[in-house]
């Protein structure tokens, strides 16, 4: 018994009588495709029951807040939305609030038009990222295939609005960086047409299926309790009954002129914050309609010259614009001395920029309170108890993006 | 006065007459400044007044803040009601070196927000059930977010003694010298180091070791 090769231990201490198991502790990690990124976790195993879970993080820690710190204010928008790359206009959203909140710039209504409506795209693309890979690690190849067709068709919408499928860096402080390429209209009205049916298919696909429902009804229960313990947030709090949605309860970027529905559930298992996601999926299309309905032509930026860009014929013919535009580019706006902080709604929960300005070209601090980080602590409490491969839907169905998590 | 105004109002009152705190505002956002040792009791009794949500746990270096007097850091609680939806910030200011009471014995929540704060600030949490770094390498040393940790172009110190040095860094993705990575490269070339156009030039007159 002795020579076991590769330290590995005698788990059975008594082989007589009845079994006496001692705690394995394995390492799930931090490559993994069932981490959905770079996770590790230390479990510890009583035969298959999972009787604690440490989420070990940092693997993608890139210092984003020191580097905004040393960036100018316009500048900060390429970093934020490298964070969460799943949901990048959200944390391009959130950060651009803050900044003219700090500003108090005037941001026209087109822009907020435009930002609500692309920033609901997202979510959708998020959702449906978030769905498919979830479907996948409980071994279910298919939905990911259709989930990822339909989120193609958005991220062609915003390939089409800022140039790039990922990492848009479409939204300014104080406005959008450029008006809506021509068709987009049309494109996005293509996509709301078609969208219903196929999410009615995806939902056919699993919501109602024996074999779906067997596996994840009543698995990671997080109790209303637990989840207010943990500070969970988002789309995996609504479902364990926590009646908070920022788009709601502070109402940001002109939400409270739509009409929209906060889905909502009380059972907190895995089951139902998949679809708590679902139907958020059917809420934010209707967003995009009614967003898409109001788009009006208009300027998308603040017309404040300490703060947005002239126009690029101006630079031709007007000496004044030069200088602002040369002082913008090199050196950037100075918003007065003070803090803020604004909470949004992210496709993962809570998510705020808290901003301190010195009064100078780059922010004195940036404090990112990603809704993934406190999120993930709510893996232990839902997998305690349950089988290792119920921890796999739980994280799954968390739906943490680790950009998000370790910043 | 709406719910939500009274829920902040009282919260304000009972930190104000019981807790020594000090009310602030910064962009219609209400700060309350507490000392360190009430913070604890203070969180403990906005939670059973109706604050469920603890948003977050963070600091800010004020040492390069221009005008800035008094303690180094500033520990920001942010407290979030769901229902009325109101929104509270506790502030703790601290020195270099002092430690600050951790919740998290009293909110699991706080739990890697405090982590986090300890990591990139150094600021500890005493009481905390499992104070370690959460983000950064186990052998690096510092704290990253404070204003005198140096950025970019400057060795990176780890605590054996080992250093990442740029130049050489950059001259070891060259692939003719390791330098201290062991990365082996050779396929990004037009790095303008000293050691790096060395090494550059040495491939070109004498080709390549590989």
């Amino acid at each position: 018994m002795s020579d076991l090769p590769h330290g590995a231990q005698v788990l059975h201490e008594e082989q007589s009588g009845d079994f006496s198991t001692k705690l394995m502790r394995i390492n799930v990690g931090p490559v993994h495709p069932a981490t959905h990124g770079v996770l590790r976790l230390v479990v510890d195993l009583d035969g298959e029951t999972v009787m604690g879970v440490a989420p070990r993080i940092g693997y993608l820690h890139t210092g984003f807040e020191k580097t905004m710190e040393n960036r100018t204010w316009q500048q900060v928008v390429t970093y934020t939305n490298r964070m969460d790359y799943a949901h990048a206009l959200g944390h391009d959203l959130a950060y651009v609030l803050a900044a003219e909140k700090l500003l108090d710039a005037r941001v026209p209504e087109r822009a907020q038009r435009v930002r609500v409506l692309l920033t609901e795209l997202n979510r959708i693309a998020s959702h449906l990222l978030g769905l498919g890979t979830g479907l996948l690690d409980m071994g279910a190849l298919t939905p990911f295939f259709y989930t990822m067709r339909e989120r193609d068709k958005i991220l062609d919408i915003l390939e089409m609005v800022s140039g790039v499928r990922m990492n848009y860096g479409y939204f300014r402080v104080g406005g959008l960086s450029r008006d809506l390429p021509e068709g987009f209209e049309a494109k996005v009205q293509a996509f709301i047409d078609e969208f219903p049916a196929r999410l009615e298919e995806y939902l056919a696909m699993f919501a109602d299926n024996p074999i779906w429902v067997n596996r994840v009804r009543g698995a990671g229960v997080v109790t209303r309790d637990t989840a207010l313990e943990v500070g969970l947030t988002g789309p995996s709090a609504r479902a364990s009954g926590v009646n908070y949605d920022v788009r709601k309860a502070a109402p940001y970027s002109g939400y409270e002129d739509y009409d929209f529905e906060v889905p909502m559930a009380e059972e907190g298992d895995a089951e139902q914050r998949f679809a708590v996601r679902a139907r958020e999926m059917e809420q934010s299309l209707r967003i995009v309609q009614q967003a898409l309905v109001r788009l009006e032509p208009g300027p998308i930026k603040d017309p404040d010259r300490r703060i947005s860009l002239p126009e690029r014929h101006e630079l031709e013919t007007s000496m004044e614009a030069v200088i602002f535009h040369f002082k913008l580019v090199t050196e950037g706006f100075h918003p007065p001395m003070g803090e803020v902080y604004v909470p949004t709604e992210s496709a993962r929960g809570e998510l705020g920029y808290y901003l301190v300005s010195d009064g100078g070209s780059m922010p004195y601090r940036v404090k990112v309170r990603t809704p993934s980080l406190v999120n993930v602590q709510a893996i232990e409490p839902a997998s305690i108890g349950g089988t290792f491969a119920d921890m796999v839907v739980n994280i799954a169905t968390m739906d943490p993006v680790m950009g998000d998590v370790d910043k | 006065m709406s719910a939500a105004e009274r829920l902040l109002q009282d919260a304000v009152t009972m930190l104000e007459a019981d807790l020594g705190g000090e009310r602030g505002e910064r962009h219609g956002d209400v700060h309350v400044t507490l000392d360190k040792e009430t913070v604890r009791e203070a969180v403990r009794r906005l939670r059973a007044a109706g604050f469920e949500l603890l948003a977050d746990v963070m600091a800010i270096d004020w040492s390069a803040y221009p005008g800035h007097e008094g303690a180094r850091f500033t520990v920001v609680y942010n407290l979030a009601s769901i229902d009325p939806v109101t929104r509270i910030f506790l502030r703790v200011n601290v020195g270099d070196g002092e430690e600050v009471p951790s919740i998290t014995p009293q909110w699991k929540a706080a739990g890697f927000m405090e982590r986090e704060v300890y990591d990139l600030f150094g600021i500890p949490f005493a009481g905390h059930p499992d104070l370690r770094k959460l983000v950064t390498p186990d052998d690096l040393e510092g704290h990253p977010l404070r204003k005198d940790f140096p950025l970019g172009e400057t060795p990176t110190l780890f605590n054996d003694g080992r250093f990442l040095d740029p130049a050489t860094f950059r001259a070891g993705m060259l692939g003719s010298d390791t330098g201290r990575t062991g990365w082996v490269g050779g396929a990004r070339k037009g790095v303008r180091s000293e050691q790096g156009r060395e090494a550059a030039e040495r491939e070109l007159t004498e080709g390549s070791d590989a």
